[in-house]
Protein backbone atom coordinates (compact mmCIF):
# COMPACT_ATOMS: atom_id res chain seq x y z
CA UNK A 1 0.00 0.00 0.00
CA UNK A 2 1.14 3.28 -0.88
CA UNK A 3 -0.08 6.98 -0.14
CA UNK A 4 0.92 10.35 -2.31
CA UNK A 5 1.02 13.46 -1.01
CA UNK A 6 -1.96 14.80 -3.24
CA UNK A 7 -3.84 12.13 -3.04
CA UNK A 8 -5.68 11.12 0.26
CA UNK A 9 -6.58 7.42 -0.12
CA UNK A 10 -4.57 3.94 -0.44
CA UNK A 11 -3.62 3.05 -3.37
CA UNK A 12 -1.49 0.11 -5.19
CA UNK A 13 1.05 0.97 -7.77
CA UNK A 14 0.24 -0.26 -11.04
CA UNK A 15 3.36 0.74 -13.02
CA UNK A 16 6.31 2.79 -12.93
CA UNK A 17 8.95 4.92 -14.60
CA UNK A 18 11.42 7.29 -14.55
CA UNK A 19 8.93 9.82 -14.79
CA UNK A 20 5.67 9.09 -12.91
CA UNK A 21 3.57 5.97 -11.64
CA UNK A 22 -0.18 4.95 -11.59
CA UNK A 23 -2.01 3.32 -8.73
CA UNK A 24 -5.17 1.83 -8.61
CA UNK A 25 -7.37 2.84 -5.53
CA UNK A 26 -9.86 0.46 -4.40
CA UNK A 27 -11.90 2.86 -2.12
CA UNK A 28 -13.05 5.27 -5.37
CA UNK A 29 -12.41 3.00 -8.25
CA UNK A 30 -9.88 5.39 -9.79
CA UNK A 31 -6.87 5.22 -11.48
CA UNK A 32 -4.56 7.79 -10.03
CA UNK A 33 -1.40 8.72 -12.58
CA UNK A 34 1.41 10.38 -11.37
CA UNK A 35 3.10 12.49 -13.83
CA UNK A 36 5.75 14.72 -13.53
CA UNK A 37 4.35 17.33 -11.14
CA UNK A 38 0.74 16.36 -12.58
CA UNK A 39 -1.80 14.34 -10.31
CA UNK A 40 -5.00 12.88 -11.91
CA UNK A 41 -7.70 10.41 -10.51
CA UNK A 42 -9.56 8.98 -13.95
CA UNK A 43 -12.82 7.01 -13.58
CA UNK A 44 -12.01 4.08 -15.62
CA UNK A 45 -13.49 4.94 -18.95
CA UNK A 46 -11.97 8.29 -18.91
CA UNK A 47 -8.67 6.39 -18.46
CA UNK A 48 -9.36 4.40 -21.41
CA UNK A 49 -9.67 7.87 -23.70
CA UNK A 50 -6.89 9.59 -22.30
CA UNK A 51 -4.42 6.26 -23.03
CA UNK A 52 -6.59 6.80 -26.55
CA UNK A 53 -5.94 10.58 -26.38
CA UNK A 54 -2.17 9.96 -25.75
CA UNK A 55 -1.86 7.12 -28.06
CA UNK A 56 -3.21 9.10 -30.69
CA UNK A 57 -0.69 12.04 -31.31
CA UNK A 58 0.95 12.04 -34.28
CA UNK A 59 4.79 11.71 -32.97
CA UNK A 60 6.16 11.98 -36.61
CA UNK A 61 4.73 15.45 -37.19
CA UNK A 62 5.88 16.46 -33.32
CA UNK A 63 9.07 15.45 -34.42
CA UNK A 64 9.50 16.72 -37.98
CA UNK A 65 7.27 19.70 -38.09
CA UNK A 66 10.02 22.69 -36.91
CA UNK A 67 7.16 25.30 -36.45
CA UNK A 68 6.42 25.87 -32.46
CA UNK A 69 3.07 24.66 -31.86
CA UNK A 70 4.54 21.28 -32.76
CA UNK A 71 7.30 21.91 -30.00
CA UNK A 72 4.58 20.81 -27.15
CA UNK A 73 1.49 19.24 -27.46
CA UNK A 74 -1.45 20.06 -25.22
CA UNK A 75 -3.77 17.43 -23.63
CA UNK A 76 -6.88 17.54 -21.85
CA UNK A 77 -8.24 15.14 -19.57
CA UNK A 78 -11.57 14.19 -20.00
CA UNK A 79 -13.29 15.28 -17.42
CA UNK A 80 -11.83 18.82 -18.66
CA UNK A 81 -10.08 19.62 -15.20
CA UNK A 82 -6.48 19.08 -16.61
CA UNK A 83 -4.11 19.99 -19.57
CA UNK A 84 -1.11 18.15 -19.75
CA UNK A 85 1.57 20.14 -21.44
CA UNK A 86 4.01 17.63 -22.87
CA UNK A 87 7.51 17.94 -24.93
CA UNK A 88 7.92 15.51 -27.28
CA UNK A 89 10.28 13.18 -25.10
CA UNK A 90 7.21 13.58 -21.82
CA UNK A 91 4.71 12.55 -24.79
CA UNK A 92 7.20 8.84 -25.54
CA UNK A 93 7.66 8.49 -21.63
CA UNK A 94 3.78 9.03 -20.38
CA UNK A 95 2.42 7.23 -23.28
CA UNK A 96 5.10 3.91 -21.60
CA UNK A 97 3.63 4.57 -18.75
CA UNK A 98 -0.20 4.58 -19.65
CA UNK A 99 0.47 1.69 -21.78
CA UNK A 100 2.71 -0.20 -19.15
CA UNK A 101 -0.73 0.27 -16.79
CA UNK A 102 -2.88 -0.89 -19.13
CA UNK A 103 -1.09 -4.24 -19.32
CA UNK A 104 -1.46 -4.30 -15.65
CA UNK A 105 -5.04 -3.83 -15.75
CA UNK A 106 -5.47 -6.51 -18.40
CA UNK A 107 -3.11 -8.60 -16.42
CA UNK A 108 -5.46 -7.94 -13.14
CA UNK A 109 -8.77 -8.70 -15.38
CA UNK A 110 -7.35 -11.75 -16.67
CA UNK A 111 -6.59 -13.08 -13.09
CA UNK A 112 -9.63 -12.40 -11.96
CA UNK A 113 -11.55 -14.46 -14.63
CA UNK A 114 -8.93 -16.93 -14.53
CA UNK A 115 -8.21 -17.52 -11.21
CA UNK A 116 -9.86 -15.75 -8.52
CA UNK A 117 -13.48 -16.95 -9.98
CA UNK A 118 -12.44 -20.17 -11.16
CA UNK A 119 -13.85 -21.95 -7.67
CA UNK A 120 -16.36 -18.85 -6.81
CA UNK B 1 -7.39 -5.43 -6.00
CA UNK B 2 -10.61 -4.82 -7.61
CA UNK B 3 -11.01 -5.83 -11.39
CA UNK B 4 -11.45 -2.51 -12.39
CA UNK B 5 -12.26 -2.77 -16.09
CA UNK B 6 -14.78 -5.78 -15.55
CA UNK B 7 -16.90 -3.78 -12.63
CA UNK B 8 -17.17 -0.64 -15.33
CA UNK B 9 -17.70 -2.30 -18.48
CA UNK B 10 -18.65 -5.78 -20.07
CA UNK B 11 -17.24 -4.57 -23.47
CA UNK B 12 -13.17 -5.42 -23.82
CA UNK B 13 -11.46 -2.37 -25.40
CA UNK B 14 -10.76 -4.07 -28.71
CA UNK B 15 -14.79 -4.62 -28.88
CA UNK B 16 -15.42 -1.57 -27.85
CA UNK B 17 -13.19 0.11 -30.69
CA UNK B 18 -14.83 -2.11 -33.19
CA UNK B 19 -18.66 -1.46 -31.94
CA UNK B 20 -17.40 2.46 -32.71
CA UNK B 21 -16.48 1.66 -35.91
CA UNK B 22 -19.79 0.24 -36.84
CA UNK B 23 -21.44 2.88 -35.79
CA UNK B 24 -19.85 5.41 -38.32
CA UNK B 25 -20.11 2.91 -40.72
CA UNK B 26 -23.86 2.49 -40.24
CA UNK B 27 -24.27 6.51 -40.20
CA UNK B 28 -22.36 6.74 -43.32
CA UNK B 29 -24.72 4.12 -45.33
CA UNK B 30 -27.13 6.70 -44.07
CA UNK B 31 -25.37 9.15 -45.49
CA UNK B 32 -24.97 7.18 -48.78
CA UNK B 33 -28.89 6.83 -49.47
CA UNK B 34 -29.68 10.35 -48.26
CA UNK B 35 -27.23 11.28 -51.25
CA UNK B 36 -29.09 8.58 -53.86
CA UNK B 37 -32.72 9.74 -52.53
CA UNK B 38 -31.12 13.21 -53.63
CA UNK B 39 -29.99 12.12 -56.88
CA UNK B 40 -33.05 10.41 -58.18
CA UNK B 41 -35.59 13.43 -56.59
CA UNK B 42 -33.73 15.05 -59.41
CA UNK B 43 -33.68 13.04 -61.75
CA UNK B 44 -37.20 12.34 -61.60
CA UNK B 45 -37.41 9.15 -59.83
CA UNK B 46 -39.92 10.09 -57.43
CA UNK B 47 -41.05 6.86 -56.22
CA UNK B 48 -37.34 5.60 -55.65
CA UNK B 49 -36.56 8.48 -53.89
CA UNK B 50 -38.82 7.85 -51.03
CA UNK B 51 -37.43 4.16 -51.15
CA UNK B 52 -34.14 5.62 -50.81
CA UNK B 53 -34.80 8.49 -47.85
CA UNK B 54 -36.30 5.22 -46.14
CA UNK B 55 -33.40 3.60 -46.30
CA UNK B 56 -31.36 6.16 -45.11
CA UNK B 57 -33.58 6.30 -42.27
CA UNK B 58 -32.74 2.23 -41.46
CA UNK B 59 -29.32 3.17 -41.48
CA UNK B 60 -29.61 5.56 -38.55
CA UNK B 61 -31.40 3.18 -36.60
CA UNK B 62 -28.82 0.90 -36.44
CA UNK B 63 -26.43 3.44 -36.10
CA UNK B 64 -28.77 4.36 -32.94
CA UNK B 65 -28.64 1.01 -31.60
CA UNK B 66 -25.50 0.16 -31.80
CA UNK B 67 -24.74 3.74 -30.09
CA UNK B 68 -26.72 2.59 -27.31
CA UNK B 69 -25.71 -0.87 -26.85
CA UNK B 70 -21.93 0.30 -26.47
CA UNK B 71 -23.21 2.77 -23.54
CA UNK B 72 -25.66 0.47 -22.10
CA UNK B 73 -22.79 -2.18 -21.62
CA UNK B 74 -20.49 0.57 -20.02
CA UNK B 75 -18.77 1.48 -22.96
CA UNK B 76 -18.28 4.89 -24.39
CA UNK B 77 -19.84 5.81 -27.69
CA UNK B 78 -18.54 8.05 -30.05
CA UNK B 79 -20.67 10.34 -32.34
CA UNK B 80 -18.97 9.64 -35.47
CA UNK B 81 -17.52 12.13 -37.78
CA UNK B 82 -19.17 11.74 -41.53
CA UNK B 83 -17.42 12.32 -44.77
CA UNK B 84 -18.34 13.52 -47.68
CA UNK B 85 -20.21 10.92 -50.07
CA UNK B 86 -20.99 10.31 -53.49
CA UNK B 87 -23.46 13.08 -55.05
CA UNK B 88 -23.53 12.39 -58.27
CA UNK B 89 -24.17 9.03 -60.38
CA UNK B 90 -23.53 8.24 -64.04
CA UNK B 91 -27.17 6.44 -64.35
CA UNK B 92 -30.13 5.13 -62.90
CA UNK B 93 -29.00 2.02 -62.84
CA UNK B 94 -25.64 2.70 -60.95
CA UNK B 95 -27.35 3.91 -58.01
CA UNK B 96 -28.51 0.97 -57.40
CA UNK B 97 -25.31 -0.98 -57.97
CA UNK B 98 -23.35 1.73 -55.70
CA UNK B 99 -26.12 0.27 -53.52
CA UNK B 100 -25.08 -3.26 -53.59
CA UNK B 101 -21.59 -2.32 -53.58
CA UNK B 102 -22.29 -0.35 -50.26
CA UNK B 103 -24.31 -3.23 -48.34
CA UNK B 104 -21.94 -5.60 -49.42
CA UNK B 105 -19.15 -3.83 -47.38
CA UNK B 106 -21.07 -3.54 -45.18
CA UNK B 107 -22.10 -7.24 -44.36
CA UNK B 108 -17.90 -8.04 -44.33
CA UNK B 109 -18.34 -5.43 -41.61
CA UNK B 110 -20.57 -6.92 -39.57
CA UNK B 111 -18.76 -10.51 -39.89
CA UNK B 112 -15.29 -8.67 -38.74
CA UNK B 113 -16.93 -8.51 -35.20
CA UNK B 114 -18.88 -11.14 -34.78
CA UNK B 115 -15.19 -13.15 -35.39
CA UNK B 116 -13.61 -10.74 -33.38
CA UNK B 117 -16.44 -11.58 -30.88
CA UNK B 118 -15.84 -14.95 -30.60
CA UNK B 119 -12.34 -14.81 -30.64
CA UNK B 120 -12.56 -12.45 -27.68
CA UNK B 121 -14.94 -14.96 -25.67
CA UNK B 122 -17.89 -12.15 -25.64
CA UNK B 123 -20.92 -14.16 -26.54
CA UNK B 124 -23.40 -11.12 -25.12
CA UNK B 125 -21.91 -8.72 -28.33
CA UNK B 126 -21.93 -11.87 -30.46
CA UNK B 127 -25.87 -12.47 -30.22
CA UNK B 128 -26.55 -8.40 -30.44
CA UNK B 129 -24.82 -9.04 -33.98
CA UNK B 130 -26.31 -11.53 -35.48
CA UNK B 131 -29.26 -9.16 -35.22
CA UNK B 132 -27.27 -7.19 -37.87
CA UNK B 133 -26.00 -10.50 -39.98
CA UNK B 134 -29.57 -11.30 -40.35
CA UNK B 135 -30.49 -7.93 -41.47
CA UNK B 136 -27.57 -7.79 -43.84
CA UNK B 137 -29.05 -11.02 -45.51
CA UNK B 138 -32.22 -9.47 -46.32
CA UNK B 139 -30.28 -5.62 -47.34
CA UNK B 140 -28.02 -7.52 -49.88
CA UNK B 141 -30.99 -9.37 -51.30
CA UNK B 142 -33.53 -6.35 -51.96
CA UNK B 143 -30.28 -4.41 -53.48
CA UNK B 144 -29.54 -7.32 -55.99
CA UNK B 145 -33.05 -7.78 -56.41
CA UNK B 146 -33.57 -3.73 -57.56
CA UNK B 147 -30.30 -4.86 -60.20
CA UNK B 148 -32.65 -7.81 -61.22
CA UNK B 149 -35.53 -5.61 -62.30
CA UNK B 150 -33.49 -3.67 -64.15
CA UNK B 151 -32.34 -7.13 -66.30
CA UNK B 152 -35.82 -7.62 -66.92
CA UNK B 153 -37.44 -4.17 -67.67
CA UNK B 154 -35.21 -2.16 -70.61
CA UNK B 155 -34.77 0.91 -69.85
CA UNK B 156 -36.77 3.10 -72.50
CA UNK B 157 -39.37 5.81 -71.25
CA UNK B 158 -42.00 4.32 -70.44
CA UNK B 159 -39.28 1.53 -68.95
CA UNK B 160 -38.10 4.19 -66.48
CA UNK B 161 -40.86 5.25 -64.99
CA UNK B 162 -41.91 1.49 -64.58
CA UNK B 163 -38.57 0.64 -62.79
CA UNK B 164 -38.78 3.51 -60.51
CA UNK B 165 -42.39 2.29 -59.60
CA UNK B 166 -41.33 -1.15 -59.24
CA UNK B 167 -38.19 -0.98 -57.33
CA UNK B 168 -39.65 1.30 -54.87
CA UNK B 169 -41.86 -1.82 -54.08
CA UNK B 170 -39.04 -3.78 -52.50
CA UNK B 171 -39.63 -5.48 -49.65
CA UNK B 172 -42.91 -4.56 -49.00
CA UNK B 173 -44.40 -7.65 -51.16
FE1 LIG C 1 -27.32 -1.06 -41.68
Amino acid sequence: MNQIKSYPYQIEELYRNTKGCTYQCDLTNRVVLQFGAYVSAFKFHDFRSFCQKVNSVNIHEMIFNLSDEYDFQAIQTPSCQQTYRLSLCELVQLRDLLNGTKFTLELNSLLHERIYSVNA
Amino acid sequence: MKDLARLRTSLKEEIEIALNGQVKTEAEASSKYLAMASWCDRNGYEKCAGYLYKQSEEEREHMMKIFKFISDMGGTAITPEVPAVQLEFPSFKNVFEVALENEIAVTLSVNRIVGKCRREDDYATESFMMGFVKEQMEEEENARRALELFDLIEETSTGKFVLDKEIAKIGNE
